[in-house]
């Protein structure tokens, strides 16, 4: 993957848009979802709609941060893009009889503290951050259940929508990688001094404390969903390659931390990190849905409703 | 073949001739009549009097600053309704300066200006309108607006919406927006304007929003009769009033042009308002500039938040792709669809060009030698263009005060030149290039301290970045600067002097 122009990708973006209405969502194929696919695949889809649904919160909050107009305005597009791709993904779940009319999907708990710590502290995070966890998530988790997903689903339609979702991914990962070179030109040792002060904030402590635990409770839910878990390491191996590709990208503290954080979740004889991680999802998952506080209107934002 | 074109109607000269019937046209002609200089012609292509005024009549229209200082000095009213008057009452006060200076003699209606070509020989400049008519005068006056075209955006498919546009400053009272699904474009001036106003009566309404203004509380009240009867009975209070205002806007500068802890603080203010008028956290992160406070125009509003928050209402932040048949497509995969789409999105701004051809001495196009920015010598004379004005022309716009103040300073300095222009019996009178340049030079070095030059995007500049619209000073050093006409700036032809000699 070449370092991005990312003018011209700007450019690319806005001349590759599309919109709901481009998916003829009535068309037939929704008769060969399996009756014992339904039920776990609309679990699925929750989960994945959800994660596209604050990785554009995310890009909402590096927009805010951007170093310059340009990727200021990339980030605007993604933050939109990632909500289309939620957008479809529920047009999917209305298709396939999983929501009734007006009806959104629950987050798990995991997502829904990953909402609250975006709610409240996204903003204020360095552009960095956001921007190495985000294409780690990426790659991860959208990678590895996109093609899950298309692998198990027959429905041409869900396999349209997901090309044009695909198109957009490919595209976010293109810039999230350059991005992450870009801080790469900083120069270490400031770069890790600045890096140390910021771990040292209880926000970003929090933000590091939703994370984790998301991710192995996406690996759970992929192996419940009969994906060998072995697909979602590859996806996160290729993080550690296209991002040390250069030097630049190696020289980037936060693609150090991740890279070997992916090491951690990949292995799961690394009992330290499992252990407690696991145990925190399972915390998680007992928290009682009063606890929570209303959610944000944001996350109201998302419809199925090619037209409004 | 028959020629249906009209054939060229030549006018004789006037002293003045002046294009545009606004504010500063209107207010040329009554200074120049109140030095005894009559000859005067008014070109304006409407059937109206008051350019921006007669134009901009969409629901909600109102002036941005307090009626007592958005009028002349020398013909204050003191019957202003409110301390920020409505669109219609300020139509009224042009209307009330036409008949009281008797200036309806001078308009010639229905006469758009389309080309204006300076003919040496002559030491005329000859303005064809395109109805075929030419019109000459020693001096012309560009008093055409700043802001006098509808702009409209550069959205694909702007033209296969088939339901009604309407843009914010070409108002169709005909269209009935009763019950209708309404778009608004833009969030600028007009928008936060119209958008309370079409809120009342919308079925749905819906405000795309590119970049969120900063929105300072509007102190705007109805004026109590006896403040009315005071100043009516005693011009010297109103004169008063003026002047307080004056000196508060002036200090506005400090927080508006220059980046000071003053900026800090109104941005502050900007922020309380929004917090204490949106209660949603996520509504108020949309609504929260992340510029500085004066690189943008400045909002006055204490309805715009609330009629954001009503139940028909909404704000749209995504970027937009496309318009389609039926709405608007924005990137985050909906079409929005609407009845009607309402473009607030302001005018088209002659920063990098004129909005006619202008032909100066030896035929140089005004509008090449602008293409890169324009320029001129105190905003108001060009090298090479003799005998021509500008109001509000390159570099004299106001951030902070009203436009009316900075106006009066032009027309007092467009009157001083054309009486010297007769009494010394000059054909020609041609700013040094030299002149122009060391202005310019001066203006671009201290602009690049101002607030306006710090980043964002705004009409102010060129597609280049280059800031050829305000002022960056006080008001009172912009009048400073239009006081004196300093004849050793200038090359001065004799009538009886021949051309080559020039």
């Amino acid at each position: 993957m070449a370092k991005i122009d990312l003018d011209n990708m700007l450019e690319k973006i806005k001349n590759t848009q599309w919109s709901l209405s481009d998916v003829d969502w009535d068309a037939p194929g929704a008769e060969l979802i399996t009756p014992e696919q339904w039920p776990k695949l609309k679990a699925f889809m929750a989960d994945l709609m959800w994660i596209e649904h604050v990785g554009a919160r995310a890009f909402a909050a590096m927009a805010k941060k951007a170093p310059d107009d340009t990727l200021r305005q990339i980030y605007t597009y993604f933050h939109a893009e990632e909500q289309r791709h939620a957008n479809a993904e529920m047009a999917l779940m209305k298709r396939w009889g999983m929501l009734e009319d007006g009806e959104l999907p629950e987050p798990n708990n995991n997502l829904r503290l990953v909402i609250e710590w975006l709610d409240r502290f996204a903003d204020d995070q360095p552009v960095y951050v956001l921007g190495t966890v985000v294409p780690m998530l990426e790659i991860a988790l959208d990678g590895a259940l996109c093609k899950f997903l298309l692998d198990t689903v027959d429905d041409p339609v869900c396999h349209q929508a997901f090309e044009l979702i695909n198109g957009d991914e490919a595209r976010h990962l293109g810039v999230g990688f350059t991005v992450m070179e870009m801080q790469g030109h900083g120069k270490t040792y400031i770069e890790l001094i600045r890096m140390t002060a910021q771990l040292m904030d209880p926000r970003l402590i929090l933000g590091i404390a939703s994370y984790f635990p998301l991710l192995n409770k996406m690996r759970d839910n992929i192996v419940e969903m009969g994906l060998p878990e072995e697909k979602l390491y590859e996806a996160m191996r290729k993080f550690e390659k296209i991002g040390g590709r250069t030097g630049d990208g190696r020289r980037n503290p936060w693609f150090q931390i991740i890279k070997h954080h992916g090491r951690f979740v990949v292995d799961r004889k690394k009992r330290f990190y499992h252990a407690p991680i696991d145990a925190l999802v399972k915390v998680a998952d007992v928290i009682p849905r009063k606890a929570f506080p209303a959610v944000p209107s944001w996350v109201k934002e998302i419809t199925y409703h090619p037209t409004a | 073949m028959k020629n249906n074109q009209p054939l060229a109607q030549q006018q004789p000269p006037a002293d003045a001739l002046i294009i545009g019937a606004g504010f500063a046209g209107l207010g040329t002609a009554i200074r120049l009549q109140q030095q005894g200089i009559r000859n005067i012609t008014i070109l304006e292509r409407s059937d109206d009097v008051g350019g921006t005024w007669r134009d901009n009549q969409y629901p909600g229209a109102a002036c941005d600053i307090p009626s007592n200082l958005y009028s002349f000095s020398f013909a204050q009213n003191p019957n202003w309704s409110r301390s920020f008057s409505g669109s219609r009452e300020i139509l009224e006060y042009i209307h009330h300066l036409v008949n009281h200076f008797n200036l309806r003699q001078y308009i010639r209606f229905h006469q758009n200006v389309s080309n204006l070509a300076w003919d040496q020989d002559k030491g005329l400049w000859q303005a064809t309108t395109t109805n075929g008519h030419v019109f000459s005068g020693r001096t012309a006056v560009m008093a055409q607006g700043p802001l006098s075209n509808p702009g409209w955006p550069g959205i694909a498919g702007l033209d296969e919406f088939k339901g009604k546009k309407i843009h914010s400053a070409a108002w169709d009272h005909d269209y009935d927006l009763k019950g209708k699904r309404i778009a608004v474009i833009g969030t600028g001036a007009s928008a936060i304007q119209i958008v309370p106003e079409l809120a009342k009566c919308a079925g749905k309404l819906t405000v795309f929003q590119r970049t969120p203004p900063w929105i300072m509380p509007r102190p705007d009240f109805t004026t109590p009769d006896w403040n009315k009867t005071l100043f009516r009975k005693a011009p010297v209070s109103q004169t008063a009033v003026r002047k307080a205002l004056y000196l508060a806007h002036e200090s506005m500068a400090l927080a508006v042009i220059w980046n000071s802890p003053l900026t800090r603080f109104a941005e502050r203010l900007g922020r309380w308002h929004l917090r204490k008028q949106v209660p949603d956290r996520w509504l108020r992160r949309q609504l929260t500039p992340d510029y500085r406070l004066g690189c943008k125009r400045i909002l006055v509003s204490n309805d715009y938040y609330p009629a954001l928050q009503k139940p028909n209402t909404k704000l749209i932040t995504w970027p937009i792709d496309r318009i389609s048949q039926h709405g608007i497509r924005t990137v985050e995969g909906i079409e929005h669809q609407f009845d009607c789409i309402v473009f607030a999105t302001g005018f088209e701004v002659s920063n990098a060009g004129t909005p006619f051809p202008i032909t100066g001495i030896g035929g140089r196009s005004l509008n090449e030698e602008w293409k890169r920015g324009a320029q001129a010598y105190k905003s108001i004379n060009v090298s090479g263009y003799p005998n021509l004005f500008f109001t509000f022309g390159p570099n004299s716009g106001p951030g902070h005060n009203s436009a009316l103040v900075y106006m009066e300073s032009q027309m007092d300095y467009i009157v001083r030149s054309i009486r010297t222009i007769k009494s010394l019996k000059l054909k020609a009178l041609d700013v040094r290039q030299s002149a122009q340049d060391d202005h310019n030079r001066s203006i671009q070095s201290r602009l690049a301290k101002t607030n306006w030059n710090s980043g964002c995007q705004s009409w102010y500049l060129t597609e280049d970045g280059f800031n050829a619209t305000m002022y960056p000073g006080f008001a009172t050093q912009y009048a400073k600067q239009m006081a004196d006409l300093e004849l050793k700036d200038y090359r001065l032809l004799a009538e009886e002097a021949a051309s080559e000699t020039f």
